[in-house]
């Protein structure tokens, strides 16, 4: 192996490293404030590509089915066990279903006026984002202080009604979607594509806006107590309830973005979320679901691993990648110290 | 386990369902109760490991390959009998096992599911990548098992031995969990320090149930590679290991039955799914996963702790007899009284900068009631774990009958006779009071694992519950033997703990504040119990912050202030201390 | 159109059908999991399927079986004992189909997989003698490329192929195939379906610099490292496996795809065959009313209708033993199946005999290249 190689090969997992970096940094955010571990994360991301790309097929995505079952089902939820409340059922309605809804026609409306690329691009982050509060009004409202592995299990169940619907709405095939930018950069004999910049960038920048966000100020730090004491959060005026809509909301955001910014140099399936998730999960569990810098130090390691094993033993590179993680994962328990649950 | 009536004819009912199943039901259904048995065997490992002991693993799918995969290969490449391969399988089960438990159950927190999706992805993309092991494409023509020149190549044949397999496994299973050791592991979830204070050593009990899970895992795979007769790696990849989980979560993971319950549920639900679907919706196919995910919210929304939890409140619940109380333990030699039991000499303990405990002195005698007081903060709790172990002192020497503590695991230390309580009340929620007590002589039984299993514990397992009801009657809470200890209020919780920790027949009882948020009349009942015990010889040191509390209650008070001893004596003497009231009052 | 008129037929039918036993052939593919882009176009097949053969009402009891060979067991016992099937066809993927090969056997049902490997229907294992299989063989499909890239000069080629049963499979025929053409492989990769990247492998299937390289993925996937090598400026022949032969692989590829050469069945580009051809007809009505009701063609969707002209050309020769529902059609159906004499399918010529269940020959595969999206038989 030479210079180039290596070049290239650190280029690619710094790449793929910040792939699974964006999810990794997601989990944290969700996990942070609701103690999920969101396995839905992957889906997001897929299911943001598959929308840009049947825009760009002049085709209705299958994106406006799933926004309105969620929108209709969410609906029925908060009618069946809010009716005694209306006023209550009504603005449980306006916060998780009307967005669906709206995102929904959006949605058949940019498709079917054939808009420019820009504004599918737009929609798209939208209708995604759409998701969160009906996704979280649905699956974990309703159990949110279940425990951790209640709560995991519910989450893998998402998991699997997600890439079902995705599987029905989008096909089993692949997209590639259209790149923001067709600038490459030269950095000796190693060319880098300007969409890979734009996503080394808004990595380096979530890192960083999270850190910030959950660290100094206040609004962050009270969402991080609802998940250590939902009702102590109440007493201080945040709605556990609103702290976890919002965080899944702002996870799907990031889901959209990062599917948009990843489309272009990967291709992406109904099913792509697993595996990737399953790799950001490394990455956030290496940062003890906690710690957002450390977090994406790991998900940048898994990639750098994945690409330099794949050249010395693709067949293997999987044995490697997960194999290699388990000295990571012990030295990581050894040197943070747990408090054990009163 | 003497199992209750209504209890007993369920179980009677469920066997005899099993047992009659391919006499009446159609040829499918008996397909389908192969499948349940072996993911039953499965889920039961789990039911162990992740529902009573608290460890969440992803894995078990790949134990499931190892056991399927040594069959698989060494029958067919080396036409070995499949009972070879049997006992072969369960050893590299029982080594990976063991090894892979040394390494993964030492991570906390989320650190274990995440090391054990990893090693389940290793041996998943491993099997597929060893071209001896057939690949990803798999190995074709494994053959049947004969048992005593009888070959069960047929299904329904096959079904009894599978069945009489999962039957032994709940059964041995259900006989560990109510044992000496079972309640070492049931007492897993509530932390290492409780367990440790009473002799069990938790990382060793981590990797036996680690292991015993992985045995089932094991088993349950060398009878799919003989009831399939083709394995790929596809089965034991982590979607299976997943679903293993929802088995035993659904179920219900803290019930044997529930890992039955959980796998036939999610088999038969599935199988419907396929059924029914079609015809409600007109297509075939990609709407099961959807619906079974919806499904499984649902369940999980309504009834979170799974279904045998639920199910179990239609059951009504008749009392147990009580066992007879007994003292058919060995007893250690007590000292003469005023013997040194305990003594402390300049112990000193700093974290980083801050010097939590400055150079304590001071010494307790056999049957003597010593107060160990101060105002928050004063460094109390600290000198408390230093003796029990808890922590370990920097400097300075703490000997208990004449043995030096510091260096000592606190479960070498509870073996020389020192028994304590916590603070913060730490009894098995799930246990009830007469099981929680008996955790306490765990120390003075010695049945382990296998012999709990098979049910040849029942001399010790008696003496262990009989020891447990004499405590009992001792702190006068005899008639809530039964009762889960989660129901009782905060004073009888802080009196069941004395209970237990008196179980190991202690030189020395160690009390951590006992008095700490109880009402006036418990504390008053409280002091009348200790009073009584130092009526009967035992030594007791107790740890207050209520000085009022301990005022007539003890022979002698030290008083901590700031990690150093202000003073020490007589507790009129101490209660007149200036330099005491000034602590305490912050004059 | 013929298709029409024979559902026009079955309806009107139905009612003296009714009286006969019915025919019941049960379907297990892989509509989800990984196979899904298989299976799907499988699955809608059989919807397109006439529902009487010989004038016999035919029941289709399709089943998923999620890409799993557990599952396609169950599925495959579940056909046989609680439905008692005449015949099973499927499974889409070779693993599903070597594990059900025990349960047809047990069951004395006869099988049409519509899995890729040649062992599936391996005649020296006597239970394979209930199956039978419909797609061409990788090995048939592998020599193919090896002779084209004999007579194209090409002595070295790297291989890249998906980490599961599929690129397995086809990396051992390919070794075969260019042994005997003495063809080196300089480089064996593999990847995961959904990798996101491929540049390590593709990296180092550059440097051997070998002269062609052969991709052995299905479906979309397997643009992933195609792109690549393009990318890298990889100047050789790059070969791409039957699993590709759907538009969606197009469509990803973009212009990137030109150059490309895969063996496919006839099915692909029935427009372009001789009128002499006889595939061209079938494949002409079949491929119509797909992509009416479904959208564009995909090979794996043909290997579903074959199976249906096998069984249209040996019930009728069963019927004549036993009645359906019984063990003696099943039997003389497994017979008729074995004695079956060119009958052209959409992707070839079958002719079966006791030692070959698969009864393709050359005429089931042509080499293809991609040309500005659309593909064109070589000459």
């Amino acid at each position: 192996m030479d210079a180039t190689i290596a070049a290239l090969l650190t280029q690619d997992g710094l790449t793929n490293g910040s792939i699974y970096c964006l999810l990794a940094l997601a989990l944290v955010l969700v996990f942070a404030v609701t103690r999920v571990i969101f396995v839905p994360q992957g889906e997001f991301v897929a299911f943001s590509a598959l929308t840009l790309a049947a825009f760009e097929q002049n085709k209705l995505p299958g994106t406006v089915w799933l926004l309105l079952a969620l929108a209709a089902v969410a609906a029925f939820a908060d009618v069946l066990s809010r009716w005694r409340e209306p006023k209550r059922m009504l603005r449980s309605i306006a916060g998780t279903s009307l967005p669906s809804a709206l995102a929904a026609l959006l949605v058949w409306g940019v498709a079917s006026a054939q808009m420019a690329f820009s504004i599918q691009v737009l929609t798209t982050i939208a209708a995604v984002t759409a998701m969160g509060p009906a996704v979280y009004r649905l699956a974990f409202q309703p159990i949110a202080n279940a425990t951790v592995l209640t709560l995991l299990i519910v989450s893998v169940a998402v998991h699997f009604v997600l890439t079902g619907l995705g599987l029905l709405f989008f096909g089993a095939e692949g997209v590639r979607t259209t790149a923001f930018t067709s600038a490459s950069f030269t950095l000796g004999s190693v060319s880098i594509s300007g969409q890979s910049l734009l996503v080394y960038a808004f990595t380096i920048f979530l890192v960083i806006a999270m850190a910030v966000f959950f660290k100094f100020t206040l609004f962050g730090k009270a969402l991080r107590a609802t998940a250590a004491n939902r009702t102590g959060a109440r007493l201080v005026g945040i709605s556990p309830n609103f702290a976890g809509s919002l965080s899944i909301t702002l996870s799907a955001a990031i889901g959209a973005v990062s599917g948009l910014l990843i489309g272009p140099i990967a291709t992406i399936y109904y099913d792509s979320g697993f595996l990737i998730g399953l790799k950001g999960f490394v990455g956030a569990i290496v940062g003890g679901l906690a710690s957002y810098p450390i977090a994406a130090g790991g998900a940048i390691f898994v990639g750098l691993v994945e690409s330099f094993s794949s050249f010395w033993a693709s067949a293997y590179k999987e044995v490697i990648v997960f194999t290699l993680i388990i000295p990571v994962l012990l030295w990581r328990s050894l040197t943070t110290t747990h408090h054990e649950e009163e | 386990m003497k199992a209750l009536p209504v209890t007993k004819i369920l179980v009677l009912a469920v066997v005899a369902i099993i047992a009659l199943a391919p006499t009446i039901a159609p040829a499918f259904y008996v397909t389908l109760l192969n499948y349940i048995g072996l993911y039953s065997l499965v889920a039961l490992g789990l039911v162990l490991l992740t529902g009573v002991a608290g460890q969440t693993s992803f894995g078990q799918a790949a134990f499931v390959g190892l056991g399927a995969y040594t069959t698989a290969v060494h029958t067919t490449q080396y036409g070995w009998s499949p009972w070879l391969t049997l006992i072969v399988a369960l050893a590299i089960t029982l080594t990976v096992g063991y090894l892979l438990g040394l390494i993964t159950l030492s991570m906390g927190g989320h650190y274990l599911p995440l090391a054990t999706i990893a090693w389940g992805m290793s041996l998943y993309f491993l099997m597929g990548t060893i071209e001896q092991f057939g690949g990803f494409t798999g190995i074709t023509g494994i053959p049947p098992v004969s048992l005593f020149g009888f070959s069960l190549e047929k299904e329904d044949h096959f079904y009894y031995f599978i069945w009489i397999v999962v039957l032994a496994a709940l059964w041995a299973v259900a006989n560990l969990l109510d044992s000496r050791p079972g309640r070492a592991i049931r007492a897993l979830k509530q932390g290492t320090t409780m367990v440790e204070a009473f002799g069990v050593h938790p990382g060793r009990t981590k990797t036996a149930v680690f292991v015993i899970a992985a045995v089932l895992a094991c088993l349950s795979g060398w009878l799919y590679a003989h009831l399939q007769r083709f394995v790929n790696p596809t089965p034991f990849g982590i979607n299976q290991g997943i679903e293993y989980l929802f088995m035993a979560v659904i179920g219900g993971a803290v019930s044997v039955w529930g890992a039955v319950l959980g796998a036939t549920f999610v088999t038969l639900l599935k199988t419907w799914l396929q059924d029914l679907l079609p015809k409600i919706i007109g297509e075939a196919g990609q709407f099961e996963i959807i619906v079974f995910g919806i499904l499984l919210v649902l369940i999980l929304q309504y009834a979170r702790d799974g279904l045998m939890p639920f199910l179990q409140r239609f059951v009504p619940v008749a009392k147990r007899a009580l066992p007879d109380a007994g003292d058919r333990l060995q007893h250690r030699a007590m000292p003469p009284a005023d013997e040194p039991v305990l003594t402390v000499e300049e112990a000193r303990k700093t974290f980083g900068g801050l010097v939590a405990v400055s150079d304590v002195t001071f010494n307790v005698n056999a049957r003597e009631v010593v107060g160990l007081i101060g105002p928050n903060g004063a460094g109390k709790s600290t000198c408390f774990n230093l003796i029990s172990g808890a922590l370990e002192a920097t400097s300075g020497s703490i000997k208990f009958m004449g043995q030096e503590l510091i260096g000592q695991p606190a479960s070498a230390i509870s073996k020389l006779g020192l028994a304590r309580t916590f603070q913060h009340v730490k009894l098995v929620a799930t246990m009830t009071v007469v099981e929680n007590v008996a955790l306490g002589a765990y120390l003075r039984g010695s049945k382990g694992i296998i012999a709990s299993a098979l049910r040849l514990n029942k001399v010790d397992e008696a003496a262990a519950l009989a020891e447990a009801m004499r405590q009992l009657e001792r702190v006068g809470l005899a008639e809530h033997a039964h009762d889960a200890a989660s129901s009782l209020p905060l004073g009888k919780q802080r009196v069941v703990e004395i209970a237990r920790a008196l179980a190991s027949d202690p030189i020395l009882l160690l009390l951590d504040e006992p008095a700490a948020g109880l009402r006036f009349a418990e504390k008053q009942q409280l002091a009348a119990l200790i009073k009584t015990l130092k009526g009967e010889g035992v030594t007791v040191l107790l740890v207050e912050h209520d000085m009022d509390f301990v005022m007539g209650l003890v022979d002698r008070l030290v008083v901590l202030n700031f990690g150093q001893k202000l003073a020490q004596g007589l507790p009129e003497v101490v209660q007149a201390d200036p330099a005491v009231r000034e602590a305490y009052l912050g004059a | 159109m013929v298709l029409r008129l024979v559902s026009a037929a079955t309806a009107a039918m139905f009612i003296v059908s009714a009286v006969h036993a019915q025919i019941k052939v049960g379907v297990t593919v892989s509509a989800t999991g990984p196979a899904a882009s298989l299976g799907i176009p499988e699955k809608n097949s059989f919807e397109l399927l006439p529902k009487t053969i010989a004038g016999q009402t035919v029941t289709y009891i399709v089943l998923d079986d999620a890409s799993d060979t557990t599952k396609a067991v169950t599925n495959a016992k579940k056909l046989i004992s609680e439905d008692k099937v005449d015949v099973i066809v499927g499974s889409t993927t070779t693993p599903n189909s070597l594990a059900i090969i025990d349960v047809v056997a047990d069951g004395e049902t006869p099988n049409i997989s519509m899995g890729g490997s040649a062992r599936i229907v391996d005649q020296s294992n006597p239970k394979a003698r209930w199956v039978f299989k419909t797609p061409q063989s990788d090995s048939l499909m592998a020599d193919a490329i090896a002779v084209h890239m004999k007579a194209n000069g090409v002595t070295s080629i790297g291989f890249i192929g998906f980490n599961d049963a599929y690129g397995e499979g086809w990396l051992q025929e390919m070794r075969r195939s260019a042994a005997t053409a003495g063809i080196k492989i300089t480089t064996e990769e593999r990847y995961n379906r959904t990798d996101a990247s491929t540049t390590g492998q593709v990296l180092k299937l550059v440097a051997a610099n070998p002269q062609a390289i052969l991709i052995a993925g299905s479906g979309t996937p397997a643009a992933t490292p195609h792109k690549e090598l393009v990318a890298r400026g990889f100047k050789g022949k790059i070969y791409q496996t039957h699993g590709v032969a759907n538009s969606d692989f197009l469509r990803v590829m973009g212009k990137d795809a030109n150059g490309a050469l895969l063996p496919a069945g006839p099915m692909l580009v029935y427009e372009q065959l001789a009128d002499s051809n006889p595939v061209k007809k079938v494949a002409k009505e079949y491929v119509t009313a797909y992509e009416a009701k479904f959208g564009p063609r995909s090979t794996f969707g043909g290997h579903a209708f074959d199976a249906f002209t096998l069984l249209n050309k040996a019930v009728p020769e069963a019927l004549k033993a036993a009645k359906p529902g019984t063990k003696e059609f099943r039997v003389a159906l497994r017979n008729a199946l074995e004695n079956v004499k060119d009958v052209v399918g959409v992707h070839g010529v079958f002719t079966m005999s006791p030692g070959d269940h698969n009864g393709l020959d050359n005429r089931g595969r042509m080499m293809m290249i991609i040309k500005d999206g659309k593909w064109f038989i070589t000459k």
